[in-house]
């Protein structure tokens, strides 16, 4: 099992921020900001001397609570301060980007970090839909195509035109290209039907993320069945999970801190607007039906102390079939950064050695 | 096409304008000159009424129980409600006095919170935005030098459900200097209220 951590960047609001989505941009605090942001490269580099295998960043916009507008940015940040981490991109809200522009910085960025770097390509959560005005009827289309000339211009050697339902553009001839030939691990993020079609059919690994073990289940086995049916057979590695986790001692302990954390949805939005997204956005696990938005927090599926968490991601390879572990430990709006730092040296010394057989 | 009318209230005999059907959409503060291309737009989503403001000089929370009566009088019973400029005082007046009334309230360049550089013309209003309960949509022109483009967040920070827009390049006349921007925001708002922050422009470019 390989494990990445997912970096959130930790802003510590001075004042408490009411909960809502978007967040008033006027109540950011330079220092905090800067502070976040210097804390994080330290974080990431304990993260690494502790044998994690790979750092995540992603994509989400208007809120302090995962402080990665840019996550390209951020990951060039990042690879310019840690030596062996790979770099997981997880990942540019493709719809609502420049296909080509995309294709272009991730092939800089596997350049910069000298081919540590992973890719994920998704579709993005309902609310990032109002970042930039994305017509969220238009989304699943959008991503399909953005992620297919996205490939295109990483792989096509001469310059060529796209004319799509999308995006057209009449001349593509990007440099640099990636370092990692044809280009860098990628994975289509998402359980949806048309995500474990699109990863299958392009031969790409296949993310998920925060369902239950049920649930995320259905979508990996549909993954399988999919590129069974287009004639190859991914292994661990393609298929990862990405997951909250809240790691003590003793399983006692991780309870108690599970029960104080909030129950708050990562980004509530008005009920007006949340209602009229339920209505425009549709989502599914593996082709049934699930809420575009769940107006509570993201479940936690990794909860105890060592010997229980081992337990749990042993579930995780044989239920799920992950051979990657995508883990928040503690909430992003946590504010306790000594108990994450406890989590983080606690899943190092106790759960990492014990796992790599898994 | 506009036809002009006119309606008695409180010793004022006020003109007006009105084009089109459907919901009642009551403008208060309008040039009534010449027609505007942002009216002939909205008139084909709306009953678009443009009325003479009262005149000048007259405390808001009484302007705007006159406006209430000239709305009555023209047989209306909730409308949505635009305001430009000075009139914008008189329509939030109308908001909490008569809040069932209002189905949504459009402020274009307001300035009842001040012109640029002087002071808060209504002091009395500032402190009671927080209970005025329509959908509230606030526009500003990014070129407007006679409202103050700031007191934006001040509305949208203290009525509840309220949404600043800046229309690139317009100056105090918002719907004259850009009818189409200000029409279709204005009309989406309408019809959507704090949803029209969804978008639902397509980009297919071939199907």
């Amino acid at each position: 099992m390989k494990v990445s951590f997912f970096e959130t960047v930790r802003y510590l609001a001075p004042e408490p921020l009411r909960p809502e989505w978007p967040v008033p941009s006027g109540a950011y605090d330079r220092e905090a900001g800067a502070q976040a942001y210097q804390a994080m490269i330290e974080r990431l580099q304990l993260v690494e001397e502790l044998g994690f295998d790979w750092v995540s960043v992603s994509e989400h916009h208007y809120s302090p609570r995962i402080l990665t507008p840019n996550p390209l940015l951020a990951a060039a940040f990042i690879a310019a301060h840690v030596k062996k981490l790979t770099i997981a991109v997880l990942g540019p809200i493709v719809p609502q980007s420049n296909p080509v522009r995309v294709a272009e910085e991730l092939a800089m960025l596997d350049t910069f970090c000298q081919g540590r770097l992973v890719v994920g390509l998704l579709r993005g959560t309902t609310n990032e839909y109002l970042t930039y005005d994305l017509n969220p009827t238009e989304a699943r289309g959008r991503t399909d195509e953005g992620m297919e000339l996205i490939l295109k211009a990483w792989t096509e050697p001469q310059p060529f035109a796209w004319q799509g339902r999308h995006f057209q553009f009449r001349t593509v001839s990007i440099w640099p290209r990636p370092l990692q030939q044809p280009y860098p691990t990628t994975y289509a993020l998402g359980t949806s039907k048309e995500s474990c079609e699109f990863a299958a059919s392009h031969r790409l690994g296949c993310g998920v993320s925060y369902g239950s073990w049920e649930s995320t289940a259905r979508a990996t086995r549909y993954y399988r069945e999919q590129c069974a049916r287009h004639g190859w057979e991914p292994r661990p590695d393609d298929i990862l999970y990405r997951a909250n986790m809240i790691l003590a001692n003793t399983d006692t302990e991780a309870q108690e801190i599970f029960d104080k954390q909030s129950k708050q949805a990562p980004f509530p939005l008005r009920a007006g607007v949340r209602e009229a997204l339920m209505t425009l956005d549709s989502r599914n696990v593996a082709g049934v039906a699930r809420p575009a938005i769940v107006n509570a927090a993201l479940p936690t599926t990794f909860i105890g102390g060592p010997d229980t968490i081992i337990e749990q991601i042993q579930r995780c390879r044989d239920e799920i079939g992950a051979g990657v572990i995508d883990l928040s430990l503690t909430s992003p709006s946590s504010r306790d950064m000594g108990l994450l730092t406890r989590s983080l040296e606690l899943f190092g010394t106790k759960v990492l050695p014990r796992i790599r057989g898994i | 096409m506009f036809t002009e009318g006119r309606v008695e209230v409180d010793g004022i005999r006020a003109r007006y304008l009105e084009a089109g059907q459907g919901i009642p959409l009551v403008h208060f503060g309008a040039d009534l000159s010449t027609p505007s291309p942002a009216h002939e737009l909205l008139a084909r989503r709306f009953r678009v009424i443009a009325l003479e403001t009262p005149p000048p000089g007259r405390p808001g929370p009484e302007a705007a129980a006159t406006i209430g009566r000239a709305v009555k009088s023209l047989g209306l019973a909730d409308v949505d409600l635009m305001a430009t400029a000075d009139a914008s005082a008189a329509a939030l007046w109308f908001a909490l006095q008569e809040p069932e009334r209002v189905r949504a309230l459009v402020l274009e360049a307001p300035t009842a919170l001040g012109r640029d550089g002087s002071a808060p013309r209504e002091t009395e209003l500032e402190p009671r935005l927080s209970e005025v309960t329509a959908p509230t949509l606030v526009l500003f022109g990014t070129a407007d030098r006679q409202a103050a483009q700031d007191s934006g967040r001040v509305y949208t920070k203290l009525i509840p459900n309220s949404h600043l827009v800046f229309v690139y390049d317009a100056a105090h006349a918002i719907g004259r200097d850009r009818p189409e921007a200000f029409a279709e925001v204005v009309a989406d708002f309408l019809e959507r209220h704090e949803a029209f922050i969804i978008s639902r422009t397509p980009t297919v470019i071939h199907p």
